[in-house]
């Protein structure tokens, strides 16, 4: 085998490990106090005791909550095989309560291989719930709900919550609501009813530690010596990447990124991007690829957005800009145009153009995003009269300007003579 | 699951025409494919087989993006995380990518938001697409499922994908010789265009965060998310926490790439290239987007080649300087022109300007005889037309004063020394006026103004208007005449229908003509104007 095909192996290897949670999170959760073994704890123990329980696990998107608890799950129902039901639940997609009950029957139906009805009614369906609630209570069975986007589910009457709640207060079920939220007040936006009948039990995830960070980082990229990879390579492969996970250039690359973007989802991101990098043809990771990652993505949507922009659309920012600056509050392209007159009668330049031309890159502007209305009302106007106001920073435009290849003297000079 | 038995007898031409309707900057070369049976090939996009090298030149300037892009995608069956392509419009966005998928010859599924305009369709489109369902008379132009939330979504299309994946797989296993066509790999992936737009529809606030986290949701490896968007991640606010994908960021061309990319399918390289070294440069100025560019070119081009009695020949210095002498008068007016409607009265003298937001209409004006225009309209129209910009222009309570029986004679009599204090507020007043636009007006007011003026001139110009049809004075049978006027008005968006006043509960109107617009058509009725409008 070519090296090359031993790099694309290596390659395929690690992105579908960065693909799958469940691996990602394995080595962080051996130890005794991390947030899978407690919430192993809680819920094997209320599985034990057949008791109901209800648990939050809070903490920033992307750090991992689901993929913790999917985790637990998963061993749970390897250890405990016929006494568990897992009902999983997506706010995103459930937020209703006529459709979160559909679900849960649906699943509840699938699981004990009943037949489902899609016809049937919202009352059917809560009380089909209920009554399954309790069926499984009466064989010790253990029914998991499992809630993700947690918040999602407390707007409204929060129907959905109070019936699995106030089922579960009775000593015949057997169940336990697992809430997955990134608002860490997600307990807050309860009602009084709802409130008090959940369990106050909460997990934080926080982002991961830098003995973590190091060990994920050897644990995701170095190869298994013991798979179908040739031996030679991979050895040569972790050898490699040892003596690139040792050095100072590259801490300082990850400490760079892990101070803007903290969270595990971000870190795989990371290193999925430089993943991808690796060149085939040498076949290892090298710290170049690391660093094309780390500029890859860390951009800055709004100064490319100003780079893109032609002479006669910088001319219109800077016109808004100088308004701005003129403590002129509200202003709309009328207004930009006597401007754009003024600047163009004290510094004559060919670059003054016809109304309309102006109008398209105007236009432009507000589909980039980079100047927008001040108001959604107001759609009988015309857009010439809307009031609009500009998205960029003095900074950002000031940067942009700088950077501009081809910027004309005089565009400077506006810019800095305010 | 038992739909996928009886597949349509039919080929999927959607997803390569819609290619083509969304970047039609980028001449793809068109490409026959046989009638074959709805298989799984139809995931790829079939046609011959690219090499790298043509996809490379099929798109000048993109090289670092396609790279960029095959580095992400990876190897064969490689999972991927979500991609996030953004950059502005006619970058080449959408064409890149399925002429890669083309080229890796991969499974995929493409939706765009703009033909897919509401969340019901894009899930339907998907689905259709997955499960190789056409629409046709035969089924009622009937989707295969009918889907409308979210969550029936994912439960329709995990299945499906399921299913799906699991035919390429054991299609895998049966032929180990690929031949052509066939799709590679075992991974399919999902193409949503145009993201941008979803931010108008009526549940963005929760469709949104579903498209970002569908990844997430799904929890299947063998699926990779490409989200093509015109607008930079940073645009889509939300507020329950934004999902970040691999961003891959596609720049505005420079004036090069433009150069590369206006050369490219021209048949007469030396002659194009010679006519790009006059016109790029000071378009390049107001806009760099190809459409607008190539849009705007064709017709000069055409005008540049006008001396030249043969298009082939390859032009030497001296043609080159004849030609520039001949065409340089051309070049400044067209920058002021945003498009170009060949109008039949239109002359070697004219200078062109169009108003875009009237959009129906296109006024040259004419050096001498200015009391020309060139669209047709009654003459009772153009008085209404010149009472609405009065309307809208002109405050309500100063028509008494603009419109008595002495006509507009009396309007200089309010003139007062303009003192320290009232210049400061003609000021304010100016920006006021700049602010607000044309103001509104009921229909009342509206015809009162048209009685006035109409009579008004009338009386000054019997003379010319002797033949004229309008004879107004105190006649109420024309006034159904005018309504129907107006409404056609209306419809030409010369006025505009407002909402209704709280007050009065009548509609109000308001006029979007510009003063050039109103004093050109006064002009052309002889209608002195300027006397009735009220400065301030």
């Amino acid at each position: 085998m070519g090296i090359e095909n031993l790099a694309e192996k290596a390659q395929i290897l690690i992105r579908s490990r960065l693909c799958n949670p469940n691996f990602i999170f394995k080595p962080l959760s051996d130890s005794p106090d991390s947030n899978y073994s407690k919430l192993k704890f809680i819920i094997s123990s209320s599985i034990m005791e057949a008791c109901n329980n209800s648990i939050l696990l809070l903490g920033p998107r992307g750090s991992g909550k689901v993929a913790v608890l999917e985790l637990v799950l998963s061993d749970l129902l390897e250890e405990y095989p016929d006494t568990i039901t897992v009902i999983r639940l997506n706010g995103l997609l459930h937020s209703e309560d006529n459709c979160a009950f559909k679900e849960i029957a649906r699943q509840l139906c699938m699981e004990h291989h009943l037949l489902f009805s899609k016809m049937a009614s919202f009352d059917d369906n809560s009380q089909f719930m209920i009554a399954m609630l309790r069926e499984c209570g009466l064989a010790h069975k253990t029914v998991i709900f499992s809630l993700d986007e947690f918040d999602l589910f407390a707007q409204g009457k929060q129907r959905l919550l109070y019936s699995l709640l106030d089922a579960m207060q009775s000593v015949t079920s057997q169940a336990v609501v697992v809430g997955v939220s990134c608002r860490l007040d997600a307990d807050q936006l309860l009602e009084k009813r709802v409130r008090s009948r959940f369990s106050h039990r909460k997990l934080l995830f926080l982002p991961p530690s830098k003995e973590d960070v190091q060990r994920l980082l050897e644990h995701i990229l170095s190869l298994p010596m013991d798979s179908s990879l040739a031996h030679d390579y991979a050895a040569e492969f972790n050898e490699k990447l040892q003596s690139i996970l040792a050095d100072e250039r590259f801490k300082e690359i990850i400490s760079n990124y892990l101070n803007s973007y903290s969270t595990t989802n971000h870190l795989l991101r990371f290193l999925f991007i430089a993943i991808s990098n690796m060149e085939l043809k040498s076949g290892f990771l090298s710290l170049e690829n690391f660093k094309a990652a780390l500029s890859s993505i860390q951009r800055q949507p709004k100064q490319e957005c100003i780079k893109d922009c032609s002479i006669l659309e910088l001319y219109i920012l800077v016109c808004m800009k100088r308004l701005e600056i003129r403590e002129q509050n509200s202003y709309n392209f009328s207004s930009v145009m006597k401007e754009y007159k003024s600047i163009h009668d004290s510094f004559p330049t060919s670059d003054y153009y016809a109304q309309n031309v102006c109008l398209r890159a105007f236009e432009h502007l507000l589909q980039r995003q980079l100047i927008c209305f001040t108001d959604n009302r107001g759609h009988s106007q015309s857009i010439e009269f809307r009031q609009v106001k500009l998205v960029v920073s003095y900074a950002e435009l000031q940067e942009g300007l700088k950077s501009y290849r081809s910027c004309p003297v005089s565009y400077s000079q506006n810019s800095t003579c305010f | 699951m038992g739909k996928e038995e009886s597949p349509q007898i039919t080929r999927r031409v959607t997803r390569l025409s819609s290619s083509t309707a969304v970047t039609n900057n980028e001449v793809e070369p068109e490409k026959i494919t046989k009638p074959y049976k709805p298989t799984l090939n139809d995931f790829v996009s079939g046609g011959e087989q690219l090499s790298f090298n043509d996809l490379l030149s099929s798109f000048p300037a993109r090289g670092n993006q396609i790279r960029e892009l095959l580095r992400l995608l990876g190897p064969v069956n490689s999972p991927m995380l979500p991609l996030f392509v953004y950059g502005d419009p006619s970058t080449g966005k959408t064409s890149t990518i399925l002429q890669i998928f083309r080229y890796l010859n991969r499974p995929f599924v493409y939706a765009s938001c703009r033909t897919c305009y509401s969340l019901q369709i894009l899930f339907e489109s998907v689905l259709n697409q997955l499960l190789l369902h056409k629409k046709n008379a035969a089924n009622g132009y009937s989707s295969a499922k009918r889907c409308v939330k979210p969550s029936d979504f994912v439960n329709f299309l995990r299945e499906d994908l399921t299913s799906v994946i699991e035919k390429l797989r054991s299609l895998k296993k049966l032929g180990s010789n690929k031949p052509a066509g066939k799709p590679n790999g075992n991974m399919l992936y999902l193409i949503f265009d145009n993201l941008e737009l979803i931010r108008e529809w009526d549940k963005s606030s929760s469709a949104l965060p579903f498209m970002f986290n569908l990844y997430d949701v799904l929890k299947m490896h063998e699926v990779g998310l490409i989200f093509i968007s015109n607008t930079s991640p940073d645009t889509y606010y939300s507020n329950m926490g934004y999902t970040e994908h691999v961003p891959v960021y596609f720049p505005e061309y420079t004036e090069d790439d433009l150069r590369q990319i206006l050369m490219k399918n021209q048949a007469n390289r030396k002659l194009y290239s010679s006519f790009l070294d006059v016109v790029l440069r000071p378009f390049c100025r107001s806009t760099r987007r190809v459409d607008e560019l190539s849009t705007a070119f064709s017709p000069l081009f055409r005008k540049y080649c006008e001396p030249l009695s043969d298009l082939a020949s390859v032009p030497n210095e001296e043609m080159k300087r004849r030609l520039f002498s001949h065409f340089r008068p051309h070049i400044a007016p067209s920058l002021n022109e945003i498009f170009w409607v060949p109008s039949k009265s239109s002359t070697e003298a004219e200078i062109n300007k169009d108003t875009r937001q009237k959009g129906s209409t296109r006024k040259p004006e004419v050096g001498d005889h200015f009391a020309q225009i060139d669209f047709h309209m009654s003459t009772s129209a153009k008085y209404l037309l010149i009472s609405a910009f009065l309307a809208s222009r002109n405050p309500a309570t100063l028509d008494a004063s603009l419109f008595d029986s002495t006509g507009g004679s009396d309007s200089r009599k309010r003139k007062r020394k303009a003192s320290e204090k009232s210049m400061e507020q003609k000021e304010v007043a100016e920006q006021e006026l700049l602010m607000k636009g044309p103001g509104t007006f009921p229909l009342e007011r509206l015809l009162a103004i048209f009685q006035c003026i109409t009579s008004a001139a009338d009386s000054l110009d019997e003379e010319e208007h002797e033949n004229d049809v309008l004879r107004v004075g105190g006649d109420c049978g024309l006034m159904s005449d005018v309504l129907l006027q107006l409404s056609s008005l209306c419809n030409a968006n010369f006025i505009i229908k407002g909402g209704s006043c709280p007050l009065e509960g009548s509609t109000r109107y308001r006029s979007t003509v510009s003063e050039d617009l109103a004093l050109k058509v006064a002009r052309n009725l002889k209608f002195p104007l300027p006397n009735y409008l009220y400065r301030r």
